[in-house]
């Protein structure tokens, strides 16, 4: 199967880390040229050193998705780097956090604000182009409850919300829209990774909850995002994808 | 210094310390340099031989400064501390002019102890047999029947006196009565210590655990970094457990541990870990609200409490930068370990079994600062209990699960000693302590353990 992505152009929010960057990578093995961000400066220049020898056009600059004019101009320079955009995956996340009202402002700003504002910044060119395709990670910690009650999963909620009612807008535009919702994935500086070293019960005790006896690897979510965001999933719009190795306990209708 | 980019890392972390010249009033950070102690082995059967416990009791417990407990036990005139080494028993005891004056706890008649071990209030000794009674000073105030005694009564009506000394808001003493002096013995440790105030810590904890192991082998659990990686795994999100300094000093040795950082053997997490998270919390921050990079964590804490500490009624002025985040971790010889923070010590005694080498008694004392203008905590009771009994704490007893098991594996036949490290150089520092007092200045002879 063609998934149609050579000579296309992603914009990947988040892109130098453990899920940002296996979708990064996996674009990139596609023949997509990325504009890819982080926070880091050291990270965004590892990821694009790394991601250069599959031989696509790769830039990046790091950007606090927070702060919201640097935020816009970095998205305006992304789309101007690649001379437009294909492709928009915002993966960039404030993580988890319980107690602190801050949290709520952390991930409405990050979680919510990061997509929302790289919608709004692609939107006009998709649209002038009549076609694009944007996917959006949730978590399934949005569909059951998991790590207590937090702003997380409740603002990463509202992104499959919002997907599937710009899937509706943008339809005539030519656009897609699709939302991932991943479970537990862990990989080398991930938050499990973490898990595993600092409360190894824990780790444990959900390791038996996996229905496959393990938790996810970067690249499993990477390639279910990767066919969203291509010409392959050309009818899929609206959807919302759980990658969860069968975790959740709920059937999704 | 061993190379850190070789070891078993992920990442080489160059730590930001405090240099000599920015520390110069407080405690000091320079490096001691390295002795040069030799890669023999350290015999086992120092930690099971009866012999060597026999040469120990001689030459070391019986010779040198030793830590009795807390002045802040015994405020009032007759207040005591009981406490044991070996088969010895003390007391500690506060005179009516404020001073202190140590005593052997026995009755200088049938030999009786006069007191139970732990602490209290008498305004005499009196011994629970023939009701020999003690003023404070140690003198005998009543001897029944006196005139039975054709004899009279012992050497000078009294107990005889052992050396005593305050310092740092602990009492010390010693079964030698020709000990050096205490400012000789502690240092040069004293200007270590003191600018951390820990009299205006109180008691948290006051725990006493009888391990099945050699007093030594505990000594060495907390004399090294490198158990980090075997059994405190989770710590790898706490502290930097590879970019250790090491400063061996006479008798007494430290080392200096880098806290509130990820260590370079995991890869840098993108959440604040829990335990980092807590420092975060308990230094007044709000982690919700910190934008900076978790390498920055350590050194925003440092800043945070240097500003804040004052309001918080916490007075850091002695203190170096690195003292607010970082584990001051010393060894006094014989038997102390403590790890010395800016609002805390968490510090354990490691004393003999009276008879088994193969057995200790592992006393754990934890000090918190008391904020200036908040009531002084009601004291903690002591509990005692025996190794697996109750838990102390997830670090402790990961310190402690392996200890048996060294203690029964040290006495096989295919065990000669143990093959210590480079990052272990504080246990061979202890070793050679103990060897200059057993075989003093001549030296071992061949054989000798």
């Amino acid at each position: 199967m063609d998934l149609g992505l050579q000579g296309k152009k992603a914009i990947v929010v988040g892109g130098v880390r453990g899920i940002g960057y296996a979708v990064a990578e996996t674009l990139a093995r596609e023949g997509c040229d990325i504009a890819l961000s982080a926070r880091s400066e050291d990270g965004v220049k590892d990821a694009v050193a790394s991601l250069s020898r599959y031989g696509t056009k790769i830039v990046g600059k790091p950007v606090n998705v927070k702060r919201v004019d640097e935020y816009k101009a970095w998205l305006e320079w992304a789309i101007e780097a690649l001379d437009g955009v294909d492709v928009l995956i915002p993966l960039s996340s404030a993580g988890g956090g319980i107690g602190s009202e801050k949290y709520w402002y952390n991930a409405f700003e990050t979680d919510v604000m990061g997509p929302v504002r790289a919608v709004e910044a692609v939107i006009p060119v998709m649209t002038e182009r009549k076609s694009g395709s944007i996917v959006f990670v949730a978590t399934t910690s949005a569909l059951e409850a998991m790590g207590g009650p937090q702003p997380y999963n409740a603002m990463k909620t509202s992104l499959i919300t919002y997907g599937k009612q710009l899937a509706l807008a943008h339809g005539k535009d030519g656009i897609r829209v699709n939302v991932v919702s991943p479970g537990p994935v862990e990989f080398e500086g991930g938050n499990w990774d973490m898990i595993k070293g600092t409360m190894e019960k824990f780790y444990q005790s959900q390791l038996r909850q996996q229905p496959m006896g393990r938790l996810g690897r970067p690249e499993e979510i990477a390639r279910a995002i990767v066919f969203l965001a291509s010409d392959a999933a050309s009818w899929c719009s609206g959807s919302h994808l759980v990658v969860d190795g069968a975790f959740t306990n709920r059937t999704h209708f | 210094m061993w190379d850190t980019a070789r070891m078993d890392v992920k990442r080489v972390v160059d730590v930001a310390r405090v240099q000599p010249e920015d520390a110069a009033s407080g405690t000091p950070v320079d490096k001691a340099p390295d002795p040069k102690l030799g890669y023999d082995v350290i015999p086992a059967a120092r930690y099971f031989s009866p012999d060597y416990m026999k040469l120990e009791w001689e030459r070391i417990w019986t010779k040198v400064w030793l830590l009795g407990g807390r002045a802040d036990d015994i405020p009032n005139p007759g207040d005591y501390i009981c406490t044991e080494i070996g088969k010895e028993s003390v007391l500690i005891v506060r005179q009516h002019d404020g001073s202190i004056r140590c005593f052997p706890n026995v009755c200088l008649h049938r030999g009786n102890r006069l007191r139970p071990e732990g602490l209290g209030n008498a305004e005499q000794f009196r011994c629970m047999y023939h009701h020999w009674t003690y003023g404070l000073d140690g003198a005998i105030e009543r001897l029944p029947d006196l005139c039975t005694f054709p004899q009279g009564g012992p050497p000078g009506m009294t107990l005889p006196s052992l050396p005593c000394v305050e310092w740092n808001s602990f009492v010390w003493y010693s079964l030698n009565p020709d000990v050096e002096p205490f400012d000789d013995y502690i240092a040069p440790l004293k200007e270590h210590l003191e600018p951390y105030h820990p009299e205006r810590m109180a008691w948290k904890r006051d725990v006493t655990v009888e391990w099945d192991c050699n007093w030594k082998a505990s000594v060495d659990a907390f004399n090294e970094t490198y158990h980090v990686q075997g059994i405190h795994p989770q710590l790898l999100w706490y502290l930097d457990d590879v970019n250790v300094q090491i400063d061996c000093y006479e008798r007494h040795n430290r080392y200096l541990i880098p806290f509130a950082t990820i260590s370079p053997r995991v890869a840098m997490p993108s959440q604040i870990p829990p335990a980092i998270h807590e420092i975060m919390v308990n230094a007044g921050m709000d982690p919700a609200e910190y934008e900076g990079r978790i390498s920055e964590i350590r050194r925003d804490v440092q800043i945070f409490k240097r500003k804040h500490g004052k309001a918080q009624g916490k007075d850091y002025s002695a203190l170096n930068d690195d003292q607010l985040t970082d584990d001051y971790h010393y060894m006094i010889f014989p038997n102390l370990a403590l790890n010395v923070h800016a609002d805390d010590v968490l510090m354990f005694r490691q004393r003999p079994h009276a008879t088994d080498p193969n057995k200790m008694y592992y006393d754990v004392w934890v000090f918190e600062l008391v904020p200036e203008g908040e009531p002084w905590p009601e004291r903690v009771k002591h509990r005692r209990f025996r190794h697996g009994d109750r838990s102390i704490g997830q670090v402790l007893d990961q310190d402690a699960y392996n200890l048996p098991t060294v203690q029964l594996g040290m006495q096989s036949e295919s065990f000669p000693g143990l093959w210590i490290g480079e990052q272990e150089l504080r246990i061979r520092h202890f070793h050679k302590v103990l060897d200059d007092y057993i075989y003093g200045s001549d030296g071992k002879r061949p054989g000798d353990l």
